[in-house]
């Protein structure tokens, strides 16, 4: 197959090359239409149960995603010119199209609610004018610390700051909205300093700071790449081949992927910059190969032509071993990490094919003259055999050394913190991370959690049905029957409809009396289903709230119980002592009726369904981190345990720090499983290809120990097992067992030569120990542009992708041959 | 010829409608019919998801001065869990009102500061204004217009920091001079809210508002309101309309 390929190229080298350009300029063009994804919600599938759980949450309670301004002033905002600045910004951020103004809280937009001495009560605006005083100023201040709602959400415990939360429409309008809001920062006057966050506005400067970085640290990675081959061959026609090889390869792929529609999310941005040291991998095999046996006269067309020949074969492997290591990745449940497994995967395959067809075309229709000055292979092969000879002889020391390694490297491995956190992908100096410290230095927290209380008795549902059906009335019974065949109402807005219609009826009937039954059994089977207006059941919540607020996890939760012991306290004595839940059911009902009586009735909607059933515990926490969210989980659950939820209640979570946390644990286990399956794979083709247990087990030892090695690195130095991390390790084992492949595949052959295992080694510490070491320095420095990017996983990646092409090089180089000598017996037969 | 004079008659009456005027009549219609009145009252409140809340009361009225102070008295039935829950209105002219409450659940009266009237009514899309009439006094009204069977204006507020809108227009019927949709702009010339009369029926020579409807473009909500078995001129006296109603409405 080789030949007929190669013969191809060869014959028909320019119609070779047209082509090649024609697909990848039609294919390319495709790129224009890329849309970016920044959302962290797509590290689950649209159809992930506790995403679709989370979005029926936020659509239920109108959880707007908000952005947050925050105002901080060192010497306190509560003072007339930081409040005049505040009601002018939130009005005219109110005006900004794209916000959801009725939902907009500012100390300028909601209301306060308080009694005067005389025990009217006054429902108002707490702050619709600027105050004109230091006193008024102050009497707002003293309101605030009333409100347990808007205390430390609205305005810090310490006064210094305070925050207005944008919510809008669609997050991906955040970008222009929040340099709108920048514009109005920009007109006010004083000494107050302005932030803005939220995970809306990090997900779109993050989308902006993709772009950037694609643009930057892509062709970077190719002009790295390009100076080392430079440096290697000293021909600039010569290494323009795998320049055009791996640029080709870059461009199909991403016009794919992009032209079948998918969006370019954090990790397909970094598909280009994977590709492109590896799609020229190939190139340079064949391109030492051909520096090797050409020479000034030789006959160009049969030395490439033979060069392909023997190195069809392993080429074909490795790329294959490498696209199993990318493919894995289509084993872990996260969307985003799947279409880059597989289009990286792909796109190795592709780069294989260009290779083999474009490079020998390249050659042929290069002139004799251009190649007449291509470097042989110099110093470094010096330095080579001084390195096998090294490690022949203190092959126990090695051995020892590694096994060693291996075991600190283990212990390493169980230290390891999992560990993510959106708003850490950006740089520790960048506004969004400054922002993020600062308000949640003041404030409660800027990271949302929900826990969602639903109440349902399914039982209970049937026995009304029951009751309802026997009374006896046939005009009922219809009217019944077809009101409850709607599946599309909920029980409760059946039961409402059925009421209507009982009611309306008995005003005209004869005999009111069936009309009248119905109507008491549904009005008991509502007020019963009201089941959070109940004192009992709110009273479950004040003291998970309790529980909380003392485990110091979380900054402050907001729930029901708070509107209801705050409109109770004013409807009293408006003391503290009042501060407290009423006794009855009815008593709730009433005092959330003087709630709706404000000028924002629909806050209310946020914490409970109209219905009663559900209700919703808003938690702020300090940190988006993962780790902190599970701790709050594992308390939550602890909680539950030592007091279990009421009869019929069932818990859930929600919110946006809660789905980082899911995807988070579905990444780890998912990769766990990628990266055993790759394992196996890689295994069984290992001992397939060298048909050899034995050299199975060599193929594997040095990845096997580079990867123990590296997670071993991560887990001793602190750093978290995030996204970009867990990728990593499917990476290291697509990308180092080419290593491995080259060493045992020409040790072998040449033994087959030579029978002999010293001139083995020696003549292994020649072209081929210097073809894997060029390699390793191409990948491992091709990443390094990566260093410079502006968001952290591409630096993260780009600093552990290049030292584990380091380590794994010099494993192979060091391990394989002194391994191989304690087995010679076994390995070679 | 008997034609001629109706149609003169009707040019006359016309001619003579200045503003003032039509915003008295439609005053007068809208909230002093009769000298008292009483009637039941349904609401249905909508999201914009679709869900539904209810409330169901009766109201009463009595005017103390024709298009001056008037008494209100709101006393709810359903849902069940707010039974016996009540609002009484001292609407005056020329100062704010007086407000009471009594909840039952809680035994506990209390006075409401009416200062602004613009809130909610029971977490409606109405307000109190809404229910209990704003004072025409407090805006600048203007005849920009009329069609057919409609006068056209429009009303700007005197003191715009007392209200949330820029300004609102009213399509007032030129029979009954009931304003059959309020529109309600803000200061970007956006309509975010109306009112809308949707039935009128004659009921002893007044024409009532049987069926209306608040929009609000913001929430997306609506509230509708029925009324059903309006009644006037019923005898309520003062004394209907004193604290004590408020644990004891009329039966009335």
């Amino acid at each position: 197959m080789s030949k007929a390929i190669s013969n191809v190229a060869l014959n028909k080298p320019k119609s070779v090359m047209f082509l090649i350009l024609l697909v990848t300029m039609i294919v390319g063009i495709f790129i224009i239409r890329i849309e970016v994804d920044t959302d962290p919600e797509n590290m689950l599938s649209p159809e992930q149960a506790d995403r679709v759980f989370h979005n029926i949450v936020k659509n239920k309670f109108q959880l707007h995603d908000m952005m947050v301004v925050g105002v901080v002033n060192d010497a306190g905002v509560f003072n007339p010119q930081s409040l005049a600045n505040m009601l002018t910004l939130a009005n005219q951020v109110d005006d900004i199209d794209g916000v959801v103004s009725y939902d907009l809280m500012a100390l300028s937009h909601v209301d306060n609610i308080s009694q005067d001495e005389s025990g009217v009560l006054n429902f108002q605006w707490l702050m619709k004018q600027a105050p004109k005083s230091q006193s008024d100023a102050d009497w707002i201040a003293a309101q605030v610390t009333r409100l347990p709602l808007l205390q430390n959400t609205l305005v810090s415990d310490d006064h210094k700051a305070a925050a207005i939360y944008v919510p809008i429409v669609d997050k991906n309008e955040s970008h222009r909205i929040s340099l709108e809001i920048k514009e109005i920062i920009d007109t006010l006057k004083g000494e107050d300093q302005y932030h803005i966050t939220g995970l809306p506005v990090a997900e779109d400067t993050f989308g902006y700071q993709m772009f950037v970085q694609m643009g930057i640290s892509a062709p970077l990675a190719a002009l790295m790449i390009m100076l080392l081959m430079f440096w290697y061959f000293r021909n600039w026609k010569f290494i323009a081949a795998p320049m055009i090889v791996a640029m080709s390869t870059c461009l199909i792929v991403m016009g794919v992927m992009i032209g079948m529609g998918y969006t370019v999310h954090i990790m397909s941005s970094m598909i280009p910059i994977f590709l492109m040291p590896i799609a020229v991998v190939d190139s340079i095999h064949i391109m030492s190969d051909f520096t090797e046996n050409y020479q000034t006269g030789s006959d160009k067309r049969q030395v490439i032509s033979e060069v392909m020949h023997d190195l069809f074969k392993p080429m074909l492997f490795t790329s294959i071993t490498s696209a199993i290591g990318f493919l894995s990745l289509m084993l872990t449940p996260i969307p985003p990490v799947q279409v880059f497994g597989a289009f990286v995967g792909l796109g190795i395959f592709l780069a294989f094919i260009l290779t083999i067809v474009f490079v020998p075309a390249y050659l042929i229709v290069l002139k004799p003259d251009s190649l007449s000055n291509l470097q042989h292979r110099s110093a470094e092969s010096g330095a080579m055999k001084t390195f096998g000879a090294w490690a022949l002889n203190n092959r126990l020391k090695l051995v020892l050394m590694f096994a060693v390694l291996l075991i600190f490297s283990a212990w390493g491995v169980s230290k390891i913190q999992i560990n993510d956190n959106p708003v850490r992908w950006f740089k520790s100096d960048h506004p969004i991370r400054i922002a993020d410290e600062v308000l949640n230095d003041h404030f409660a927290g800027t990271y949302d959690a929900y826990l969602v209380f639903k109440y349902e008795n399914k039982e209970a549902e049937v026995a009304i049905e029951q009751a309802i059906r026997e009374v006896q009335s046939s005009a009922v019974q219809t009217k019944v029957n077809e009101v409850l065949a709607d599946n599309e109402l909920a029980k409760s807005a059946q039961w409402q409809q059925l009421l209507t219609w009982a009611e309306e009826v008995a005003f005209i009937a004869n005999d009111p009396e069936p009309y009248l039954s119905v109507m008491a059994i549904i009005e008991q089977a509502l007020s019963d289903q009201r089941y959070f207006q109940k004192p009992t059941s709110l009273a479950y919540l004040v003291n998970l709230q309790k529980s909380l607020q003392e485990s110091v996890l979380v900054g402050k939760s907001n729930g029901l119980p708070e509107v209801v012991k705050t409109v109770y306290r004013e409807l009293k004595s408006g003391e503290d002592k009042d501060y407290q839940l009423p006794e009855t059911s009815a008593g709730v009902a009433q005092t959330l009726l003087q709630y709706q009586s404000s000028h924002r009735p629909h806050d209310l909607w946020h914490f409970v369904t109209k219905d009663f059933s559900e209700t919703v515990l808003w938690l702020q926490l300090t940190s988006g981190d993962n780790q902190d969210m599970t701790q709050v989980m594992q308390w939550v659950e602890d909680y539950v345990k030592n007091n279990p939820l009421p009869d019929y209640v069932t818990m859930k979570w929600a919110g946006k720090t809660y789905l980082n946390q899911v995807w988070q644990q579905e990444m780890v286990a998912g990769m766990l499983t990628s990266l055993l399956s790759a394992f196996v794979v890689v295994f069984v083709m290992m001992v397939l290809l060298f048909r050899s247990l034995v050299f199975g087990f060599l193929a594997m030892l040095p990845l096997s120990i580079t990867i123990t090695f590296i997670y071993g690195l991560i887990g001793w130095v602190g750093k978290d097992y995030d996204m970009p991390i867990a990728v990593l390790s499917a990476l290291t084992l697509g990308l180092s067992v080419d290593f491995a492949i080259h060493f045992l595949q020409r040790a072998r052959d040449l033994y087959k030569q030579h029978r002999d295992f010293g001139l083995t080694m020696k003549l292994m510490f020649e072209e081929p120990a210097t073809a894997i070491s060029r390699n390793a320095v191409v990948i491992a420095l091709g990443f390094t542009p990566l260093l410079v990017a502006p968001l952290m996983p591409y630096v993260t990646v780009g600093f552990f992708l290049a030292s584990i092409m380091a380590v794994s090089a010099v494993v192979t180089l060091l391990l394989l041959p002194a391994t191989m000598m304690y087995f010679k017996k076994w390995v070679f037969k | 010829m008997k034609y001629l004079i109706l149609l003169l008659l009707v040019w006359q009456v016309q001619a003579e409608m200045n503003v003032e005027t039509i915003i008295e009549k439609a005053n007068m219609a809208s909230f002093y019919a009769g000298d008292d009145g009483r009637s039941d009252a349904r609401m249905m409140i909508v999201d914009a998801q679709g869900n539904k809340q209810m409330r169901q009361f009766v109201i009463w009225r009595k005017d103390i001065e024709d298009g001056g102070d008037q008494s209100f008295l709101v006393s709810f039935s359903r849902p069940a869990d707010v039974k016996g829950t009540v609002f009484l209105v001292h609407k005056k002219a020329l100062a704010d009102d007086d407000r009471w409450l009594y909840l039952p659940a809680l035994d506990l009266e209390k006075r409401i500061a009416a200062s602004d009237n613009r809130s909610s009514f029971v977490g409606s899309d109405f307000f109190y204004e809404d229910v209990s009439g704003r004072h025409p006094s407090a805006d600048e009204h203007q005849l920009v217009g009329d069609d057919e069977a409609h006068y056209l204006l429009k009303s700007t507020p005197k003191d715009s920091h007392a209200v949330e809108f820029a300004y609102y227009t009213m399509e007032i019927d030129k029979t009954t001079f009931l304003p059959m949709l309020v529109s309600y702009y803000d200061t970007q010339n956006k309509k975010y809210r109306e009112v809308e009369v949707l039935t009128v029926e004659n009921i002893k020579g007044h024409p009532t508002v049987m069926q209306s409807k608040v929009s609000n473009f913001n929430t997306g909500g609506h509230t509708l309101m029925a009324f059903r078995n309006p009644q006037y001129d019923i005898g309520l006296t003062d004394a209907d309309f004193s604290s004590r109603s408020l644990r004891n409405p009329p039966d009335k």
